[in-house]
């Protein structure tokens, strides 16, 4: 890469080394320098956890805001200045479980954002509680009898939810992941991204090694656009897991109707004062 | 001659009571009347008890009274509820054949064929046009009047309806014109023309809309639906994007998201989802992200009474939000004063980027009241946003500084950057562990309170300098109090208001002004602790009389607040 890193922050992140999360920051960080983006043109948006200290970590616009509630705010955002390029980045924890129910409604808005959970199927901020994707099993202190409730599946949800880009990465394979996240940025609408993220320090059963051996990238024999298939490829797990994009399905963006790319963006429109002055008239 | 008359239109859910009850009061307003409506309701869609009182005067009103001199009932339960609570001499009109009267005392018993006419007219629905008839002659309006706003407001409808409702009021017209030609009306003429009409919630609608809200995000709660419905009607025409969120805690974090993009936000909300807005309204306080928040006030706990009024969230929004930070909470008390708050709040939020409240209820959203005019210009939109030039380099978004507010930028300008967040965090947005870092930060947002004190002129007050008896009003108890005011004043009483609008920070020194050679204070709220009165000891440590409260879920009235007042002083 010959581009100058212009996102590339000199703060030092507070992740254990060895984390999966700094893996996914440089994907991030050679993904937005792809995308010719200049860093007062991108927000990162994040709530809380490990994960979530990511826009701490690069250098561009952030909202680090609440446990759970970074789609919300990031939508906010977006729909204020449509002109930003909007990236989530947070937790499993974060994303499915607190934000469970925004994470569904921001994909049936389909607001143009990038979602890049940090899957490392543990609360690793909190120090070691199962989050809603750990396996069936996993003993923890809050799960002293192993986790015994299912595992949320956040494809299968949203592809059923019919959301415009579902993809799954390994935070190991970097240049795979940039590719993952630059084709997101791409692609207007509701873009996913789990990446399956090492947690050295609390997962010691979801680790390097176990990933390494599981995963295997998609080849050109699935078909993003067939959904059954998607449907397929989202619940392989265990043995073999897929990485790659698992579906696609363009539909219009939430701010479509609303905006055209090149129109002023929402916060700089003026107050409409003759209106005002209309709608006052109008009571009379 | 000065004449104030009651009107009541009582009937059930799906009898079309709203339309009638507008189609008259628009008439009215068109005439030139003063008119103050109150609206009574129950949370169900069919069926039920539901009434409208429309007070009219040749002097400018602020509140209900309990007793109505014309009912109009338009079923059998409407006589049975409010037959007692005429006043003496009354008239009911209502359908010969559907409803009974016992008649009792001086009442005027209007029983008229109204089901006859309308099937006459060509349908049994067009029953309102007949009522609308017999009162316009009853109140002695023109006819063209209202023949006028039912063309206009049946345009859309089949022309056959259109020419059968007008049909159908003018035979009603008729009747009561043949019928009951020399009964008396108390009700004069007046000289002007054409007032406005606004409800609260178009009036705080119409306020957030010219200070500039750009952005709202909602879930619906009655009595706050209506202020994020009218505003979304409107978002198209004035370049405003509306969306209504899975719940309020998207709504919080939505309106948060859009406004640190530099979108002026607000969110309008009840009591339950308020307490779901907590946490996000704390991330305002620490991330200094400017949120106005709309909070219409019903009775609670839980989901207590829907339809009704209270004060009772109070408490919730002076300490909502964990942790401490600064905040405003206005409580306007009129249609206008809520127009004027409400453009205020949202120059305020952006200005020392905190969190507003304006703490209305359902008895302000619900009122429909007539103004002279709104001027959308006395207070005027302005923005805090810092552009490009004004900002030093490097940017700090928290920069420290002596009025505790610092250089609001907003994402995408121009080669500058920044992060807000939730943590204790430098003034660059980092997160900080340091004890100085949050000592400082936390003295800074603190600072802010300085000039927030200075914004907003303190209580109103209204009646003789030296009243023996000073009665407090705060939010949309001030026209129940101001009118119990020239009431007890004509009867020689020694007795004057204030009025708290604007409650935090608080206007202590100028309470203290007011309030300390108070022989009696009497505090007048929708709770039942008393929740003002106690803020109002607390802040200025002048005790205070036995409060006047209300908690039931009606508004108050003279007569309710004097019997009160009465009770209290034997
Ligand atoms: C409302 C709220 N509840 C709980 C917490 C505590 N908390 C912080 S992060 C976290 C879980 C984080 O897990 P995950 O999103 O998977 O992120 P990770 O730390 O593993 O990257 C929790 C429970 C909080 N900050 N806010
Ligand atoms: S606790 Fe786990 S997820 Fe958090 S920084 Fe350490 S390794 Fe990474």
């Amino acid at each position: 890469m010959t581009q100058e890193n212009l996102f590339h922050s000199s703060g030092k992140p507070a992740w254990c080394p060895g984390c999966g999360d700094f893996g996914i920051l440089s994907s991030i960080e050679d993904a937005l320098v792809n995308s010719g983006k200049k860093p007062h043109e991108v927000l990162i948006v994040s709530g809380i956890g490990q994960a979530a200290k990511l826009p701490h970590y690069i250098n561009t616009n952030g909202f680090a805001g609440l446990h759970g509630r970074a789609l919300p705010a990031a939508f906010g955002a977006k729909a204020a200045n449509h002109h930003l390029q909007v990236l989530v980045t947070s937790g499993d924890g974060d994303i499915y479980g607190e934000g469970g129910n925004h994470f569904i409604h921001a994909i049936r808005r389909n607001i143009d954002i990038t979602l890049i959970v940090h899957n490392n199927q543990i609360y690793g901020l909190t120090k070691r509680q199962a989050s809603p994707t750990s396996d069936l099993g996993m003993v923890t202190k809050t799960q002293p009898n192993g986790v015994s409730t299912i595992p949320f599946n956040p494809l299968a949800i949203a592809i059923t939810l019919d959301a415009v880009f579902v993809a799954r990465s390994f935070s190991q394979e970097k240049a795979f992941t940039t590719q993952l996240i630059e084709e997101g940025i791409r692609t207007p609408g509701f873009s996913l991204i789990d990446i399956l993220q090492p947690c050295v320090s609390f997962n010691t059963i979801n680790t390097y090694k176990w990933y390494s051996e599981r995963v295997y990238k998609l080849d050109s024999s699935h078909d993003p656009a067939d959904k059954l298939q998607a449907y397929e490829k989202s619940s392989e797990w265990g043995d073999k897991i897929p990485i790659g994009i698992l579906y696609k399905s363009a539909r219009k963006t939430f701010l479509d109707d609303q905006f055209k790319p090149k129109d002023l963006p929402l916060f700089k429109r003026k107050t409409r004062m003759k209106e005002i002055i209309s709608l006052i008239n109008e009571l009379y | 001659m000065s004449f104030d008359l009651t009107i009541m239109i009582a009937g059930e859910a799906g009898q079309g009571l709203n339309t009638l009850s507008s189609i008259l009061l628009k008439m009215l307003a068109q005439s030139g009347y003063h008119l103050f409506a109150s609206q009574d309701y129950m949370s169900r869609i069919r069926g039920g008890h539901n009434f409208t009182k429309i007070r009219v005067s040749n002097k400018p009103l602020y509140s209900s009274v309990s007793a109505s001199h014309l009912l109009v009932a338009l079923n059998q339960e409407s006589v049975d509820l409010h037959l007692n609570h005429l006043s003496s001499p009354s008239i009911i009109v209502h359908d010969l054949d559907t409803v009974q009267v016992n008649k009792t005392g001086e009442i005027c018993d209007i029983a008229a064929p109204i089901r006859k006419i309308a099937v006459d007219s060509g349908n049994a629905l067009y029953g309102n046009s007949v009522v609308l008839g017999i009162l316009t002659a009853l109140l002695k309006l023109e006819l063209t009047g209202l023949t006028d706003i039912l063309k206009a407001s049946f345009v859309k409808k089949a022309a056959k309806d259109r020419k059968g409702n007008i049909k159908a009021a003018t035979e009603g017209f008729r009747y009561l014109s043949d019928n009951f030609q020399n009964l008396n009306i108390p009700l004069g003429r007046v000289k002007e023309k054409n007032r406005m009409l606004i409800s609260g919630t178009e009036s705080i609608a119409l306020g957030m809309m010219a200070g500039g809200l750009r952005f709202i995000s909602a879930y619906p709660m009655s009595p706050s639906t209506g202020i994020f419905t009218y505003i979304t009607s409107k978002a198209g025409r004035l370049g405003i994007v509306s969306e209504q969120a899975e719940d309020e805690i998207a709504a919080c974090n939505m309106a948060m998201g859009a406004s640190a993009a530099g979108a002026r936000s607000a969110v309008t909300t009840s009591g339950g989802g308020l307490s779901l807005m907590c946490e996000g309204i704390s991330l305002s306080g620490m991330a200094e992200i400017p949120l106005v928040i709309i909070n219409m006030q019903r009775p609670g706990p839980a989901t207590g009474f829907p339809t009704r009024t209270a004060q009772e969230d109070l408490d919730l929004v002076l300490h909502i939000g964990h942790g401490e930070f600064p905040r405003f909470i206005f409580a306007p008390g009129t249609a206008e004063e809520a127009f004027y708050t409400s453009i205020k709040a949202m120059n305020l939020a952006e200005k020392y980027q905190v969190p507003v409240f304006i703490l209305g209820d359902q008895h302000l959203a619900d009122s429909y009241v007539t103004l002279d005019r709104l001027n959308a210009n006395k207070v005027k939109y302005k923005s805090y946003l810092a552009e490009n030039g004004a900002l030093k380099k490097p940017y700090l978004r928290y920069k420290i500084t002596r009025s505790g507010v610092s250089p609001l930028a907003h994402y995408g300008q121009d080669k500058i950057h920044f992060i807000v967040d939730s943590h204790i965090h430098t003034e660059d947005g980092h997160i900080s562990e340091e004890m100085n870092v949050a000592k400082k930060m936390v003295e800074k947002r603190f600072r802010k309170l300085n000039g927030m004190k200075k914004e907003f002129s303190g209580p109103q007050y209204y009646g003789p300098k030296n009243a023996k008896t000073l009665f407090v009003s705060w939010g949309s108890t001030y026209g129940a109090v101001r009118e119990t005011i020239d009431c007890l004043l004509a009867e020689k009483k020694s007795v004057a208001m204030v009025h708290y609008n604007k409650i935090w920070p608080f206007p202590v020194e100028e309470s203290i002004e007011i309030l300390k050679s108070r022989k009696d204070i009497c505090v007048v709220e929708n709770n039942y602790q008393g929740q003002f009165e106690r803020l109002l000891q607390r802040e200025t440590n002048i005790k205070t009389g036995k409060p006047v409260l209300r908690y039931d879920g009606r508004p108050f009235d003279v007569q309710f607040i004097i019997d009160m007042f009465e009770k209290r002083q034997k």
